[in-house]
């Protein structure tokens, strides 16, 4: 992301440099802040900009400077975010604090960098230290829009426009790539399909000059004419069958190699990319969109060449009988043609909304399901039953009302195209009378113009079909050509993990602008248990997040035996982590394929020492199918407790290097919370841990104690050495006390 | 009991030694509505643009404005809060109505400062292209060109005629009634209605 924009010559005079003074940072603004009166305006500021100095931090307006505050005098400086937008705070040494600039949130990413590069500049100079170039901020973010078109991006470095013009269609061919053969192979086989529809004709006309007009014909001609025209039907309808079957093949291989690149591609992007959509969407877009797809390659792409082949012939052939003729018809196609255009527009978006609607109610059936038990246990199934008819209904409605204008717009198309076969007719009719013509010849003519009208109307078909296939490649081709945030590099190192972790400077957000964790520096023998400690939304789980790298680090490192995790390969770290979340999933299948989830390829013996460790395996033998107990949406129902043992087991099968318990054991009974407590005494021995607890005697085993709060690391040793520090960690021992003590008397009761 | 405990885990951490009264004050706090009138609270302009208050004893340097109900009442239950971390909440001013003149507009300005929520009087042209749409439309804060995706949460129904529409950016634009638009702009919005 750019954050050092160029300035113009009349800026550069308003800003009046001195001498060695240079522009750090330089970017745009968009609302509009009176900095005289010091209030926001309700209007979009023209060409204003945050200029960021060694030594001062600037706002021009136009060609003027309309604020300036010395880094020296300012404390901090801060990218505050607002209600959809965002302002530039300065606290001054003095303790004032004032707005400089505010922007809207398409420049919050951007001014939140140049925030932390001020920062760093006030830090640096405030330790009296000489700037270097490592102390400027870069932004390894994405443009959201083409600097040079001003389209978005979806989600690429390059724009799809400017770059290469990435046409839908050529992705399309792209996408066919691979089945060439398949593709020339029908390709031949519309040819004869069109060469034997268009023969017959031609056997017709022959058929009733020579042998029916002058009642010259012989039984044997007529014979011939009779297994002639068979073969032809025959062998045309077999071929056809023969097409129709490949081009099924076709279209599932195609919609199947989609589905898994889609599939593959959605388990490969960051959850950022997930968490922003919603789950029907992306459910539509493998299921449907593909559907879409398969069932244009069979319905209508195999219809296409041999139908373009046999309207081109028809129409040359139309003209050597008579041009005048020909152009007579012609201007019915063209009046269709132009109806059928003026059309197009209109057919896209109603069937662009058709699918919006379609979306919403599958969003929303997703959403009264999941929630059924909400729903029940507050009696309001009426009320949303009601909303949900209503979806149904609005989405009837559009269906409804798409399908009948196509039913209203077909049928005047065919009546149109018709009246040309008439007027053909009645002209071909007077010449023949005249004796311009032969019998045979209008009877050809006749046949060739319904193999040019009768096509044209499906081709009226065609923009419709071709718009919803488009669409569906559009939404596909949105999450393929999604790029993933997180990707391993080409000299990314894969090794037999120590465990030694080492935090530097680290700072992250899931949104840039809000900072959850920040220059956090810290490391981690090999071996060690850290117990992470702190209230709910200090950042806990988020670290344990870019431990397991599902996010990046936005600043700072984490190195990992040395090497930046960045450098490792995922699937190799990944493979050596062991994880047990508070929320255990457990997929659709048998025990056995759960524990085995890591290591598909682990021995019966494997698992079962997995499962011993876990404290699962006597519950499991009490099952009437064993490990082959199917768990999962309609399976054997299985407490938390058990679940949590399965998803222990699951951990440590693999015999990761690293553990990440993230509020293991919450919520159990105290029963299955000793079972499991003693499960994870046995497994955290030798294996670098980070467990994150609520109930602090689950961390009585760490090493060292680590205490999230205010985004950073606020105490951290061992617990005897908090207790003593009388800090956070004391604090919260002592809460945690008092409150057992009142609440078992509590619970007694 | 179990529930409540954990609704007061963040504050303990704040707490130097664990206070058996202090958190009973708190938790006793947070139930009651502090109401902000023209008599107990005293607001005056800083001068960096925010506002000050004086409350009771205590004086706040700037507190933060928080509608509460931002799109059906944004005058009413405006909740005032420390502009820390924490952000917690001094008291809530009931309507805004009632306050003193000059404290309404410094209320006004701040809410002006905080919130960003264009409002579309005018549909200029709105165009799809490759999974985006290009909207050029005119605002209370003037002409504006802004980009949706196609996808469904681009624009939502929020009750009636009332659209929100959320861009790729984040910003989020009102559409407060869609049949205050004329034939041919609500038709370029086809697309998505």
């Amino acid at each position: 992301m750019k954050l050092v924009y160029t300035l113009s010559e009349p800026q550069k005079r308003a800003l009046a440099l001195g001498e060695g003074e240079t522009v750090w940072y330089c970017v745009p603004v968009d609302l509009a802040f009176d900095n005289k009166k010091k209030g926001a305006e309700v209007a979009y500021a023209d060409s204003t900009w945050i200029i960021v100095t060694d030594l001062r931090l600037a706002v021009l307006e136009g060609d003027a400077k309309t604020a300036e505050y010395k880094l020296a005098d300012c404390e901090k400086i801060k990218c505050e975010h607002q209600v959809y937008s965002g302002i530039l705070t300065v606290f001054g040494r003095d303790g004032s604090t004032s707005c400089a600039a505010r922007f809207s949130m398409r420049h919050i990413i951007r001014v939140a960098y140049v925030a932390r590069g001020a920062q760093t500049i006030i830090d640096a100079c405030g330790r009296g230290r000489k700037l270097s170039e490592a102390d400027r901020v870069t932004s390894r973010e994405y443009e959201k829009y083409c600097e040079k078109c001003g389209r978005a991006l979806p989600g690429t470095s390059q724009c799809p426009y400017c770059d290469g013009k990435a046409d839908m269609l050529k992705k399309f061919m792209a996408l066919c790539g691979e089945f060439v053969g398949r593709l020339l192979l029908i390709s031949v086989l519309l040819l004869f399909i069109a060469a034997s529809s268009l023969l017959t004709p031609m056997v017709q006309r022959w058929f009733i000059d020579e042998a029916l007009t002058d009642g010259s014909g012989t039984f044997t001609q007529l014979c011939w004419f009779i297994g002639i025209s068979f073969a032809l039907l025959v062998g045309s309808l077999s071929l056809f069958i023969w097409r129709y079957w490949l081009c099924a093949k076709l279209g599932a291989s195609i919609s199947m190699s989609l589905r898994r690149k889609l599939y593959h591609k959605i388990q490969g992007l960051s959850l950022s990319f997930i968490n922003n959509r919603r789950p029907g969407e992306l459910m539509n877009r493998v299921s449907r969109d593909t559907r879409q797809i398969r069932e244009f390659m069979e319905g209508v792409f195999g219809d296409m060449l041999s139908t373009l082949v046999t309207m081109v012939v028809s129409l040359v052939m139309m003209f050597i009988i008579s041009w005048k003729m020909t152009l007579l018809s012609l201007v019915f196609v063209i009046v269709v043609m132009l109806v059928t255009r003026a059309f197009w527009h209109h057919i896209r978006t109603i069937f662009h909304r058709q699918w919006l609607k379609f979306d919403d109610l599958s969003s929303s059936l997703q959403d009264i399901i999941s929630g059924m038990r909400i729903v029940k246990s507050f009696g309001q199934e009426e009320r949303e039953s009601a909303r949900f008819t209503e979806k149904t209904k609005d989405f009837a409605a559009v269906q409804k009302k798409n399908e009948t204008f196509w039913a209203t717009f077909f049928p005047i198309l065919t009546f149109l195209l018709g009246v040309g076969t008439y007027i053909a007719i009645y002209f071909g009719g007077i010449h023949v009378l005249e004796g311009e013509m032969t019998v045979g010849q209008l009877v050809q003519f006749v046949t060739y113009s319904g193999y040019l009208f009768g096509p044209l109307s499906w081709m009226t078909h065609l923009p419709r079909q071709v718009m919803q296939m488009m669409t569906s490649l559009n939404r596909i081709y949105d999450v393929l050509d999604e790029e993933p945030l997180l990707a391993d590099k080409e000299d990314s190192k894969a090794f037999p993990i120590k465990g030694a972790f080492c935090f530097e400077n680290v700072s992250f957000g899931y949104q840039t602008y809000e900072p959850v964790l920040e220059n956090i520096s810290f490391s981690v023998e090999p071996g060690e248990m850290i117990g992470l400690v702190g209230a709910s939304g200090t950042g806990k789980s988020t670290l344990i997040n870019l431990i397991m790298r599902l996010y990046d680090v936005d600043q700072g490192k984490i190195l990992l035996d040395g090497c930046d995790l960045r450098d490792i390969q995922m699937e190799s770290l990944h493979s050596q982590i062991g994880v047990v979340l508070q929320e255990t999933f457990l997929f659709s299948g048998s025990i056995l394929a759960n524990i085995r989830f890591a290591k598909q390829d682990a021995t019966l013996e494997e698992v079962i020492r997995a499962a011993r460790a876990a404290n699962a395996h006597d519950f499991i033998c009490k099952t009437p199918d064993g490990y082959n107990t199917y768990v999962g949406e309609h399976g054997y129902n299985l407490s938390g407790g058990e679940r949590q043992r399965i998803a222990i087991a699951r951990a440590i099968l693999n015999d990761p290097r690293i553990l990440i318990l993230d509020e293991a054991t919450s919520a159990l009974d105290t029963e299955s919370e000793f079972l499991i407590q003693q499960a994870l005494d046995r497994l955290i021995k030798g294996r670098t841990t980070f467990a994150i607890a609520h109930r602090l005697s689950t961390l009585r085993g760490a090493s060292r104690l680590v205490v999230i709060d205010k985004h950073g690391v606020a105490e951290i040793g061992t617990h005897n050495e908090l207790l003593e520090k009388k800090g956070i960690y004391y604090g919260l021992v002592n809460a945690q006390l008092k409150m057992s003590e009142t609440a078992a008397p509590a619970e007694t009761a | 009991m179990s529930e409540q405990n954990e609704n007061e885990m963040p504050d303990l951490l704040n707490l130097q030694e664990f206070d058996e009264e202090a958190l009973k004050k708190e938790s006793e706090e947070v139930l009651q509505m502090r109401l902000l009138t023209s008599e107990n609270a005293e607001f005056r302009r800083t001068e960096g643009g925010f506002i000050a208050l004086k409350f009771g004893e205590k004086e706040y340097d700037r507190v933060g404005v928080y509608l509460t109900f931002p799109l059906t009442n944004p005058e009413e239950f405006i909740s005032i809060r420390e502009t820390d971390e924490k952000a917690k909440e001094i008291g809530i001013i009931q309507n805004l109505k009632d306050m003193k003149k000059d404290v309404q507009e410094m209320i006004r300005e701040q809410i002006r400062l905080r919130y960003f929520l264009p409002v579309i009087r005018k549909v200029m042209d709105v165009k799809d292209e490759y999974g985006y749409a290009y909207w050029h439309v005119m605002t209370d804060f003037g002409v504006c060109r802004f980009t949706t995706h196609m996808g469904g949460d681009a624009v939502i129904n929020i009750g009636g005629a009332r659209y929100q529409i959320t861009d790729i950016d984040g910003n989020r634009y009102e559409l407060p009634d869609l049949y205050a638009l004329t034939v041919m702009e609500r038709k370029k919005l086809d697309l998505f209605i």
